[in-house]
């Protein structure tokens, strides 16, 4: 029982990682129908600037309140950095596409991939790279042979209330009215006068702010960055975003969390050799069943 | 179908001027006959082509026919593909697992071959049966699932696949064939040429058969239902047919060109080779090439496969030989930057010819009608 | 269309500047063929300068020869780690070359599967520095077929200066024996090597007594274990042994067995004895638990012409060599003293003086080829993470072990 438990919270705190992710890919997708390969790559980067952040400010010997402050100082530089190399790339590369045959986006996409990968492996070298443990290893839950550490609340600690905020962002502002509007017809929401473009840069930026905030729980959850991660990241992530429903928020916190359960499940009473192909195994059996995903709404058909 | 004004017809350029535009026009006009004809003559003339070389351009003629499998359903059915891949390489363990000393059966290559290819359309239709429901990207989703369950379950069932260690020796084509006193399979493992001849005949049917699918009614049915899935419901197209249809021949030519793969390697090599990246580079190479037109897929492989496989290692040779980078620096090789040329290149052909560098005359003639 | 036809030009113009070389009568070339891009390169680089180093010490002559040494890369950018087809199109490529006269390589023992039969056809001689599969070369102990498969003319042509997995692995075991040790937990990377030990290893344990509790294969992929090593806490064995190297995760396995408070001894094999598996584990957590073999001995226990190596390695490159350097070196050397003796470009030649090879006095210590070009030296070393470095801790010998009850 004990031990079923720990799989299963090990399974979340991995899944809330994955969602994470994934919100970057659903947010994207649903305003432009863009898969956006790049994502995970766009993250290695946040986790490269912020290893690099963590040696120079030689945050190592930071202790106690100084660390969790320290922490949400990289999650906001590194949400940034990620954020505006987002829009800036939505604006050089995406932006011109905006009329293009429906699959020229995602071949810049992967081209964009490519191309941080290649930044990456300047910025950190051939081989994995460490990053330093941060936080402390302790217990949190004293007995009974369960095992929850700083490290795992930090994960749910920042997850749940950016997601929250997302939702509200998304459901009662202004701008994200405005991203619905663009999300359903982005040429009657021009004529209404939502200038279109920007929304869409805003978008991106959420997208790429949230994936930098991942990056920064990733290197102090997991402990290894390196220049191939994105790849393995961004599989997960986008897997989470279909299966929660492409688009839907919620959604992707969903996907993210029965991606994680199952892997942690499956490593355990089946075999970790076998944990990879079940998640994408179980991913397709949901979607021969609901074939909107989890959460996802039905698309009318236009005739 | 709607040849509009401003794409250029094969009329346009036969008849008239000068003895030099009437070879232009037969050479534009008839580029595949011109090239079959230069790609059969160069190993006679290019003496590379009996070496390394050769067996890198073979593997480029075998992604091409992979290529042109993607794009009965990438291309011409409007299906996005992430897992073509996993068909390759289903293609390639049948065809060893029918071969290899180990099985019982060691087949001859064309039988082999066949029942290869047609096993490996079963499991497409296998997949395609359940999903067809899946619009968009839900159903490219699934073809990215089913490509990482099969390099999984290839590498976990060590007693049918080998594993890690893949299926090998891989006997070459004819190999206890007598002509002339010599072995022909013997001679197939000693001389690139003949595998090079091999794959190139081997591209050439497909290339000929995918012409006569493009105008057949199938051919006219994929792209009808990729157009508007409902109006071509409307005028009678059967969508589920025609659909499994596209997964079947997509399966076949793919498993195809994963038999010629495992042959001329003389081994599956390990399940990694067919994993994500292969498909998605398969898939940029059709999108670059221009969606459903053939002579753009061949291009898009050439390029892209091409530079990977031919052009970059025989720069960083260069580089060596040439004594530029003494040091060892990865910012002075080429092969430090081979990424992020590749991703330059991906961006700026899609951002000025969106449409891919040979777009097919119909989809060219759509988006000139659309906007 | 006119694209396609720059493009036809283009391949046809490298076509005939690849092919246009004649053959020089005072060169001779080496050539390595190793994975060069992607996560292995750190360790392919300290071996390729170890073969830079040999060919420097011999003047860049041997013989009447001029050498000339050329670093082939046999992974890809796409795929960031070796890959069949380059290996096979680095083989054919050396084969074709007629100033070609030793291949160095491969680093991955699955690489060697693929260019083995193809140089066999030129009778080129091979010479890998890391290759510890043992399919490759022993009859009987691979799969079915093995190794007669890698050599369509029946003809040898193969050889290596590292000790195969058959001593490591089940060296480990009686190591582990000696240790105490009573239950083990097994992973492996499910890669020819890393799945090949761990099988061995396996193998060994069950026939010393000690209690085998789980033996899984990770996804080199992954990125991370956290519950692989909730599983491997609750069955609390004393020893987990992982077959695999840095570049399979041994470091994040590592790091994530820390993390889930595993106590037991962690024994990885010689695909992660190097610096940077230290450095992506963490230092702290292998204090004093991780203990690595090595087919061989380490820099630092090295003597004679390999104490020598070490100190000019580290002259040249301000840094002490990893483990794999100094087999670089050795066998470049292998290779130079065979083209040496023969004194003429003959492959035939050249790789049976290779092959005949029976007392070499080198780097590595005294050690010959036998029938099969595997290298006679018997011992195994092993080292212990203490500070943040490999510290020598014990050397086993086989044929010692053999000799004790």
């Amino acid at each position: 029982m004990v031990f079923f438990l720990q799989q299963c919270l090990i399974g979340l705190t991995n899944g809330a990682l994955v969602a994470m992710v994934a919100l970057g890919y659903t947010m994207v997708y649903g305003i432009i129908r863009l898969i956006n390969f790049a994502h995970g790559d766009l993250i290695m980067l946040g986790a490269c600037l912020a290893l690099t952040l963590v040696s120079v400010l030689g945050m190592a010997a930071w202790t106690g309140t100084a660390t969790w402050l320290g922490v949400a100082l990289l999650v906001l530089l590194c949400g940034l950095f990620c954020g505006g190399l987002n829009v800036a790339v939505d604006r050089l590369v995406y932006r011109p596409l905006r009329n293009a045959p429906k699959l020229a986006p995602l071949v810049s996409a992967i081209g964009v991939s490519f191309i941080f990968m290649n930044l990456g492996l300047f910025w950190l070298g051939p081989a994995d790279r460490s990053f330093p443990e941060l936080l402390p290893a302790t217990n949190l839950l004293a007995g009974e042979g369960l095992q929850f550490t700083a490290k795992d609340l930090l994960v749910i600690v920042v997850v749940v209330p950016l997601m929250i905020a997302l939702s509200v962002l998304v459901k009662t502002t202004r701008l994200g009215k405005a991203m619905r509007a663009v999300s359903q017809d982005p040429t009657a929401a021009a004529l209404v006068g939502i200038d279109v473009d920007r929304v869409i840069a805003a978008t991106f930026f959420v997208g790429g702010f949230l994936g930098g905030a991942a990056s920064v729980i990733y290197g102090l959850y997991i402990n290894t960055i390196g220049f191939q991660m994105g790849f393995q990241n961004g599989l997960y992530a986008f897997t989470a975003a279909v299966l929660g429903g492409i688009g839907s928020i919620p959604g992707a916190v969903v996907g993210g969390l029965v991606i994680g359960l199952v892997r942690a499940l499956s490593s355990a009473y089946v075999g970790e050799r076998w944990a990879g192909a079940i998640v994408f195994a179980i991913l397709i059996v949901i979607l021969v069943f609901r074939p909107e995903g989890l959460l996802g709404r039905g698309t009318k058909e236009k005739v | 179908m709607n040849t509009s004004p401003t794409a250029t017809g094969p009329s346009d350029v036969t008849d008239t001027g000068s003895l030099r535009d009437r070879m232009l026009g037969f050479v534009r006009e008839r580029w595949d006959f011109v090239a079959l004809v230069a790609l059969a003559v160069a190993p006679l003339v290019v003496p590379a082509l009996g070496g390394a070389l050769g067996g890198q351009v073979t593997m480029l003629f075998i992604y091409c026919i992979l290529a042109l499998g993607l794009n009965v359903m990438v291309g011409y059915t409007g299906l996005v593909h992430l897992g073509i891949a996993a068909f390759f390489g289903i293609g390639a363990y049948l065809f060893a697992i029918l071969t290899v000393p180990m099985y019982p059966f060691q087949m001859r290559f064309v039988t082999a071959a066949a029942v290869s290819a047609l096993v490996t359309a079963g499991v497409g239709l296998t997949l395609g049966a359940p999903t067809l429901r899946l619009r968009g990207d839900y159903l490219a989703i699934v073809t990215l699932g089913f490509g990482e369950v099969v390099k999984v379950t290839l590498r976990n069932l060590e007693q049918i696949t080998g594993g890690m260690k893949g299926l090998n020796p891989v006997p070459p084509p004819g190999a206890g064939l007598k002509i002339g006193g010599t072995d022909l399979g013997l001679a197939f493992a000693i001389d690139p040429r003949w595998f090079y001849y091999l794959a190139l005949l081997t591209l050439a049917g497909v290339v000929v058969a995918m012409r006569r699918l493009e105008n057949s009614r199938l051919g006219r049915a994929w792209v009808a239902v990729r157009e508007d899935e409902l109006a071509a419901e409307a005028m009678g197209v059967s969508a589920t047919r025609v659909k499994l249809s596209a997964f079947a021949m997509s399966s076949a030519v793919a498993g195809l060109a994963g038999c010629l793969y495992a042959a001329s390697l003389s081994t599956t090599a390990d399940p990694n080779a067919y994993d994500f990246n292969r498909s998605i580079m398969v898939l940029c190479a059709v999108i670059l090439g221009g969606l459903g037109s053939i002579p753009g897929t061949l291009l898009g492989v050439a390029l892209l496969v091409g530079f990977d496989t031919v052009l970059a290692p025989w720069a960083d040779s260069a580089i060596q030989q040439w004594n530029i980078n003494p040091s060892g620096s990865s910012l002075l090789s080429f092969s430090g930057w081979r990424l992020a040329i590749f991703g330059l290149a991906l961006i700026l052909v899609m951002r000025y010819r969106p449409e891919g560098l040979v777009p097919s005359r119909r989809m060219a003639a759509e988006l000139h009608e659309a906007h | 269309m006119k694209a396609w036809t720059w493009a036809a030009w283009l391949v046809v113009g490298m076509a005939f500047a690849a092919g246009c070389r004649p053959a020089d009568p005072t060169l001779v070339k080496i050539v390595s063929s190793l994975p060069r891009t992607g996560s292995a390169k750190q360790q392919s680089d300290t071996i390729v300068r170890g073969i830079r180093m040999a060919i420097e010490e011999a003047g860049g002559q041997v013989g009447p020869f001029r050498v000339e040494y050329l670093d082939l890369d046999d992974s890809t950018a796409a795929a960031g780690q070796w890959t069949s087809e380059a290996e096979a199109a680095n083989a054919r490529r050396a084969l074709q070359d007629p100033d070609v006269m030793a291949y160095i390589g491969t680093f991955n023992s699955g690489a060697a599967k693929v260019s083995m039969p193809i140089l066999n056809l030129g009778d080129l001689l091979m010479v890998s520095p890391a290759n510890t599969a043992v399919g490759l070369t022993k009859p009987g102990l691979g799969a079915p077929g093995e190794p007669e498969v890698y050599r369509p003319t029946g003809r040898f042509n193969y050889t290596r200066v590292v000790p195969a997995d058959d001593l490591q692995g089940p060296l480990s075991a009686d190591w582990a024996k000696k240790r105490g040790v009573k239950t083990v937990y097994i992973l492996d990377d499910n890669e020819v090597y890393g799945k090949g030990i761990a099988d061995l290893f396996d193998e060994r344990c069950r026939e010393l007594g000690i209690e085998v509790l789980g033996h899984d294969s990770i996804d080199a992929k992954a990125q991370e274990f956290k519950s692989l090593m909730a599983s491997v806490k609750a069955a609390a064995p004393d020893l987990v042994y992982f077959g695999g190297t840095t570049q399979t995760k041994g470091g994040q396995l590592a790091k994530d067995m820390a993390s889930a408070g595993i106590a037991a001894l962690l024994m990885v094999p010689d695909g992660c004895r190097e610096q940077v598996f230290i450095d992506s584990a963490g230092a702290a957590n292998l204090e004093g638990r991780c203990f690595v073999t090595f087919g061989g001995l380490p820099p630092e226990k090295l003597t004679g012409k390999g104490q020598a190596f070490v100190e000019r390695y580290r002259k040249k490159y301000g840094e002490v060599p990893e483990a794999y350097a100094v087999y670089g070196y050795e066998a470049t050397c292998v290779a130079l003293q065979a083209i040496r003796e023969v004194g003429a470009k003959e492959r035939r030649a050249i790789t049976d003086r290779a092959l005949a090879i029976r007392d070499f006095d080198g780097a590595l210590g005294r050690w010959g080829f036998d029938a099969n070009g595997d290298t006679t030296m018997q011992t195994l070393t092993v080292s212990v993470v203490k500070d943040g470095k490999f510290e020598f801790e014990e050397i086993l010998d086989a044929a010692e072990e053999a000799a004790a009850p």
